[in-house]
């Protein structure tokens, strides 16, 4: 976007290119607030695009937290409709393991319907039917309406939506000031991630919607808000081990849910609280791998032996609602702080807390909000209307997906971009051709997401494709991926650099799994970058840290 | 830890793939048939999505040849064959047609056509009724039917064979398969004759259906599994009577020692390392010196010899050049390894028939270059193609040993007069 | 069944000590797990291109003496190096291949991404400059084929022109290739090689020729002559300025090429070769290698007097790492390898990576060790090997060919 395009004063400034950041740009769009969304690197490069990809039913929080499992049901059934091509109603189980006794079992499923929760109690071999890879001494399962959501396409359908509705969008713009007028914000001093310049942009309301690094942008503000970064990791299987999203039904603890996204399936989480200096740097250590192996075997026995394609982790912010700094009052619910109350700072919002299914009522309440500071009377209407890419139904989604004559290829796009994949050019041969055979992504639509969702590198032609994301990790479609940019960008040198920056990027997720056929991919990949095309430190430029993209 | 991810591969071990990309280069159908995904993106890659919804089945996969060229290239031994296969079976959309059924069921269709065989061989030669054929069942009016036989091999067996074979103090099982029961019972004969030679009785099973590789790629997997089951049973009978059971098919014997287990997922791991080639057993007793052969000085013939593709995957084809090698007579020309591109039933079906000759073209024109007098194949499907591909005689390795062996000077060498 | 060499590994380094094995007279069979490495070839062998990162060129072998002491390199010696290494480019035109390079100076390839790379020997029809002089060339048309995807005009350009070539950039079609392009996976080099021949290779001459307009050379991905030289040869007479190919990203038609030539040779001089087939193990009798035993050949073990294992890396299995620790799979034979997984790598992806230089360790004639006792009729050749990091050297195919040419010379002389 050039940036004469921008507007000098925006109604809001939305910072933070998460599911949250995106709803709430698309919500106050939708309101007819003159919006900017503004994100340091690229959308979802937080713990959007960190976590399990988990459609919860609430079942989970059913016992611990009524409050959020109501929430979550609500939400779910909404997702569900306004964003079916993001979601997959794959179902999920809560199964019982000798070792877990059928206590919690009881009490469960009573607690999910209170919250308003389906769950049907089944016999273990009718569950053992329904999911033949759950572990087979289940002693007790419940079938709750879990699914699974894609966090990527999540985040792209609301910032699209956003732009749609008149909104502003910059990536790689790291907030690095506020202006200020007396005892208000005015605005955000930007420096660009790419090339260093700084520019000002005004704005009467900024929300602050940037997950963990809200608290250093508070912090940039004078306000002070207590976070505390809790690192989860996970491990992707190279293929969908379930059908069914497995937990276990016990207490929330490590490593106790399987969710089959995509083509694949992801086992997680840990927990761990990390000094916050330590939020850009997630790295998944060994002692974790052990622990997700361990405990996963036990929900799904297939893990023991399936291969794995790599390790990741993510930062959830545990928020203090007040300022004190034991962080004694952590709340796990959504948390909507108008800085003008609490500490007399005009024009400042944090929304933050919740969770990736709460990111549309965690919008709501922000843009009500902004709406109120800015005195605009709009009624909120993100929760009936379709993001773009589920403008039909979930029925017309299942017509076009049966259509046999598709190919893998087009099969796979309708699944990615929903009604929107008419805008993937396929009038010739050439842009059918497969960059990505793994994730059979094809010349249109890697230039469709160049042109069309804000696609500057590698990294984000993979968030908004799956191009990379497959079994080969990149070896065969980065250098393909890395020809087909560069036509756009023109920098060859750019392109070079950034061609060597993603396979670093792969390999950062690749090293914690890095044993069997991890290794001989990886093996390969080295030989055929380094080795034939010559792809070395000494004629690239390779990005510092590989999980700033 | 210690029992994780020991073996970090799946039973189907399509994820051992490490999108090399070397299958591609060797699947003789990708040369020739675009519409074909090619072996990589049919097999790992596609499993992956037919994981994720089986709606991602992509019926062009029926163009897989199954001749294995890929797996015997996968440097990851990955089995993409059986992949492929075993998605056909669990995902095809379509019943198999009339013509599919009756191109596998070898058993029927053998015996109504050997009880009948002189006007079934004039029938299938009629340009008319190959027409009909072409029109109606969609098999190739270029295709020559393989002749049948109208005495059943079983039935010369019993008439003839079977009485002298129980004076053998070692025998042997044979599975004679489809072809050569209907088609072609010389061979079995000619078996009979080389292993009596050496002093070894011949035994068939006590009930042998086919061997199920036609109706497996016909998708017809109820059939074929119950088929195998008999197999199966009459094979563990003779070995439990101490008998190994041998084949002069390469197909037949991949397919029992190979998919029975991979594709119909029937347990046979106990009777599998008993169930082998002629050839290879030959070899086997010549190389440890436990029979000798001797040849007659007067068989002079310039032989290629064709590795079926199944022969190429069970490896074996070294046992039967080695063999031939021993022949002082045979002047025997090395081939490059090339699909005959018949696959057993696949080249009879119209819609395959020109992917058919277009792959095993390279094969024809190395052949019709090579100034033979005969082709030595171990498989009867591959005879048929090269034999109306090339006009060229093609016999199988045990028939050509049968031809250069001096049965008396054998059998006095290796004390087998009976 | 009794040979007097076998072979397990039929890539690169067990082709070449199998071929001169059996030139030798012995008769000689390889066991080969699937294909190979090979397939990847950039049409260049490297002997050593790096020393402390920095770019060798004139008399490579003179700096073995500075290699660390367990470098192949170094149990070889620089002499017998160059006699052995002397061979290899017989070795290549009895198999049919040109090449081009010598053992007193590196020259330069062009990679697909447009990096030059020092080699020694590169096939004749391949990009190979000399490192000192200006590029032969003041303008060159980087001709494509259309839609291909595994090869890269604008970074070659790029590359050429910051040595000083302008460059024009093309892309051509012949309609041959219309029926390939329905596939959206197959439009691979190495299918492609199998379009362009006879006419095919005119036409598309003839586009190139169209597009070419003044430029001093053409250069072409490598998608012709995947069987044999005849059609590369016809399209550089019907081109009308000289022609250099450039190889592409898997599988490469030199590599293919180089495979199968080699194959051919092999059995040429009387070799079998067993594709396909896994070594599951072997029996010995004191220090000695008696039989070696297969996945297909099941019960019937194959017995040699010599044996030569050249079963690669982590790639061609050679090694094997679990989540606990790495092992040669075949004999378990002896590795360098300390600790456990996270001592294997570096989290720098371009950081010399540990794991590459895990392998079987050898005595000073490349005889492996089990348990600590040497194998005195078994060989360890080519990637196998432990002790050097071959990427950072650009030292692979020169290891892989000179223990292969030493084991082979061991056991026929």
């Amino acid at each position: 976007m050039k940036d004469d395009t921008l507007r000098k004063e925006y109604d809001v400034i939305v910072i933070g290119g998460g599911a949250t950041g995106a709803g709430t740009a698309r919500d106050c769009a939708m309101r007819g607030l003159k919006t900017i969304l503004i994100e340091r690197l690229d959308f979802t490069a937080g713990a959007t695009g960190r976590n399990h990809g988990l459609l919860h039913s609430g079942a989970r929080y059913a016992h611990t937290d009524p409050e959020s499992a109501a929430e979550c049901i609500k939400e779910n059934m909404i997702l569900k409709r306004i964003a079916h091509h993001c979601i997959e109603e794959t179902g999920g189980l809560f199964v019982s393991l000798p070792e877990d006794g059928l206590d919690y079992h009881a009490a469960f499923v009573e607690d999910c319907r209170k919250a308003g929760i389906s769950a049907e109690e089944l016999d273990p071999k009718e569950a053992l039917r329904l999911e033949p890879s759950v572990n087979p001494d289940i002693i007790g399962a419940v079938k709750v309406p879990d699914g699974s959501v894609d966090p990527f396409r999540l985040t792209t359908a609301n910032v699209m939506a956003a732009k749609m509705n008149g909104a502003d969008v910059l990536t790689y713009q790291e907030v690095v000031g506020f202006l200020k007028e007396g005892t208000a914000i005015t605005g955000v001093k930007l420096r660009s991630r790419r090339d260093g310049t700084e520019r000002e942009i005004r704005g009467k309301v900024t929300i602050n919607a940037a997950g963990i690094w809200g608290h250093r942008l508070a912090e940039l503000a004078g306000v002070k808000l207590n976070m505390y970064p809790a690192k989860g990791s996970l491990l992707i299987f190279g293929h969908r081990i379930n059908r069914m999203v497995l937990n276990r039904c016990r207490k929330p603890g490590d490593a106790d849910i399987l969710v089959p996204g995509d083509t694949i399936c992801v086992i997680g989480t840990t927990s761990t609280r990390i000094p916050y200096d330590q939020i850009d740097n997630m790295e998944v250590t060994p002692e974790e791998v052990d622990l997700l192996l361990r405990e996963g075997v036990k929900l799904s026995p297939a893990m023991a032996w399936t291969r794995i394609l790599r390790a990741y982790a993510g930062v959830r912010p545990l928020v203090a609602s007040d300022d004190d700094p034991t962080g004694r009052s952590i709340s796990r619910g959504i948390v909507c702080i108008d800085h003008a109350k609490r500490d007399g700072l005009e024009g400042f919002i944090t929304i933050t807390g919740g969770k990736l299914m709460t990111y549309r009522l965690m919008a709501e309440e922000a843009t009500d909000m902004a709406c109120q500071k800015l005195g605009v009377n709009k009624e909120c209407h993100t929760a009936e209307i379709p993001l773009p890419g589920s403008e039909d139904t979930a029925e017309d989604k299942k017509r076009r997906s049966h259509i046999i004559e598709l190919s893998t290829e087009q099969k796979a796009a309708e699944d990615r971009h929903g009604t929107l994949t008419g805008k993937i050019v396929s009038d010739d041969d050439a842009a059918d051709a497969l960059v990505c055979e793994c994730e059979q992504v094809s010349v249109g639509e890697v230039n469709y997401a160049i042109e069309e969702l804000n696609v500057h590198n590698l990294v984000n032609l993979r968030r908004r494709t799956r191009l990379g994301m497959g079994t080969c990790q990149g070896e065969l479609c980065a250098c393909r991926g890395a020809g087909l940019l560069e036509r756009h960008d023109k920098c060859t040198q750019r392109s070079l650099d950034d061609l060597a920056s993603f396979l670093d990027e792969r390999w950062h997720g690749m090293y914690p799994v890095c044993w069997g056929e991890t290794l001989v991919e990886i093996q390969f990949t080295s030989w055929l970058y380094e080795g034939v095309c010559g792809l070395d430190p000494s004629e690239v430029n390779v990005s510092d840290n590989p999980t700033q993209h | 830890m210690m029992t994780l991810q020991q073996q970090n591969i799946s039973d189907n071990n399509f994820e051992s793939c490490i999108k090399c990309t070397i299958c591609t280069v060797y699947c003789p159908v990708t040369a020739v048939n675009p519409d074909y995904p090619g072996p990589k993106q049919a097999g790992p890659d596609g499993e992956r999505y037919r994981l994720k919804k089986p709606l991602y089945y992509d019926e062009a996969l029926k163009y897989c040849l199954n001749c294995k060229r890929c797996e015997v290239a996968c440097p990851n031994d990955v089995r993409i064959g059986d992949i492929i296969q075993s998605a056909r079976i669990k995902y095809g959309r379509h019943r198999p047609s009339l013509r599919d059924s009756m191109l596998a069921d070898t058993d029927t269709v053998g015996t109504m056509a050997s009880a009948f065989a002189p006007i079934v061989n004039f029938t299938l030669g009629l340009k008319p009724v190959k027409l009909l054929m072409d029109t109606f069942l969609g098999i190739d009016d270029h295709r020559t039917f393989p002749k049948y036989s109208s005495l059943k091999f079983e039935s010369w067996y019993k008439k003839n064979a079977a009485e002298e074979q129980e004076k053998f103090d070692r025998k042997v099982a044979y599975f004679h398969g489809c072809y050569v029961n209907y088609n072609y019972p010389q061979l079995g004969m000619d078996f009979i004759k080389v292993f009596n030679a050496i002093g070894i009785g011949v035994m068939l099973l006590d009930k042998e259906k086919c061997c199920g590789v036609a109706k497996i790629a016909n998708r017809c997997v109820k059939d074929a599994t119950r088929d195998a089951e008999i197999n199966l049973k009459s094979i563990r009978e003779a070995v439990g009577n101490g008998m190994d059971v041998m084949l002069t098919s390469s197909t037949c014997c991949f397919t029992i020692r190979d998919e029975y287990s991979h594709v119909l997922k029937l347990e046979n791991s106990d009777v599998r390392d008993h169930i082998s080639l002629a050839t290879r057993e030959l070899f086997r007793l010549v190389d440890e010196g436990k029979v000798k052969l001797v040849f007659r000085k007067d068989f002079h013939k310039r032989v290629a010899y064709h590795v079926p593709c199944h022969m190429e995957k069970l490896g074996w084809g070294i046992y039967s050049s080695s063999l031939m090698k021993m022949i002082p007579g045979l002047d025997l020309v090395r081939l490059d390894p090339h699909c005959c591109g018949i696959a057993g039933t696949y080249g009879f079906k119209k819609e395959y028939y020109n992917y058919s000759q277009a792959i095993g073209e390279p094969l024809f024109r190395q052949l019709l270059e090579s100034n033979l007098d005969s082709v030595a194949t171990d498989c009867e499907t591959c005879k048929w193609q090269i034999e109306m591909s090339t006009g060229l005689t093609v016999e199988n390795p045990i028939s050509l040993i049968a031809q250069a062996l001096d049965i008396e000077a054998t059998r006095a060498a290796n004390k087998a007069g009976i | 069944m009794k040979f007097d060499t076998i072979i397990i590994g039929g890539g690169l380094s067990g082709l070449i000590s199998a071929i001169e094995c059996a030139r030798a007279g012995r008769k000689t069979a390889i066991v080969s797990a699937g294909q190979s490495a090979l397939h990847f070839w950039s049409g260049s062998f490297e002997l050593l291109g790096n020393v402390d990162g920095k770019a060798v060129i004139d008399n490579p072998l003179d700096l073995v003496p500075s290699l660390p002491a367990p470098h192949p390199y170094r149990k070889i010696g620089a002499e017998r190096l160059r006699k052995l290494l002397s061979r290899v480019p017989e070795i290549l035109k009895e198999a049919g291949l040109k090449s081009y390079g010598t053992l007193d100076r590196n020259h330069l390839r062009l990679t697909p991404l447009g990096f030059m790379k020092p080699a020694w020997l590169t096939l004749g029809d391949y990009v190979a400059v000399d490192a000192d002089k200006p590029l032969p060339w003041k303008k060159v048309a980087i001709v494509n084929i259309y839609s291909y995807l595994d090869f890269y005009p604008r970074f070659l350009a790029h590359g050429l022109e910051n040595r000083g070539v302008k460059c024009s950039m093309a892309a051509v079609n012949i309609p041959e290739l219309n029926v390939l392009r329905k596939s959206t996976t197959e439009m691979r080099a190495t299918n492609m090689s199998r379009f362009f021949t006879d006419e095919a290779v005119d036409h598309l001459a003839a586009e190139v020729n169209k597009v070419a307009g003044d430029a001093d050379a053409v250069i072409m991905p490598a998608v012709l002559g995947i069987y044999s030289d005849a059609p590369v040869e016809r399209f550089r007479k019907a081109v009308k300025m000289p022609v250099w190919f450039v190889p592409t990203t898997p599988a490469s038609v030199p590599g293919v090429r180089c495979q199968l030539s080699l194959r051919d040779l092999f059995i040429r001089l009387g070799g079998e070769f067993l594709p396909g087939d896994t070594v599951k193990g072997g029996e010995f009798e004191g220090n000695r290698l008696k039989r070696i035993f297969t996945v297909n050949l099941g019960d019937m073990p194959l017995e040699a007097d010599d044996f030569i294992i050249s079963t690669g890396s982590f790639f061609g299995h050679g090694l094997i790492a679990d989540i606990e620790r790495i092992y040669e799979p075949v004999f378990g034979l002896d590795l360098n390898v300390k600790g456990g997984r996270t001592e294997w790598y570096e989290k720098d992806f371009y950081a010399s990576q540990p794991y590459m230089t895990y392998g079987v360790i050898t005595d000073d004639k490349f005889h492996p060790y089990k348990n600590g006792e040497e194998i005195e009729n078994l060989y360890a050749t080519g990637a196998l090997l432990a002790g050097f990091n071959a990427l950072k050297e650009g030292s692979g195919a020169g290891i892989t060919l000179a223990t292969a040419l030493h084991a082979a010379s061991c056991i026929t002389e």
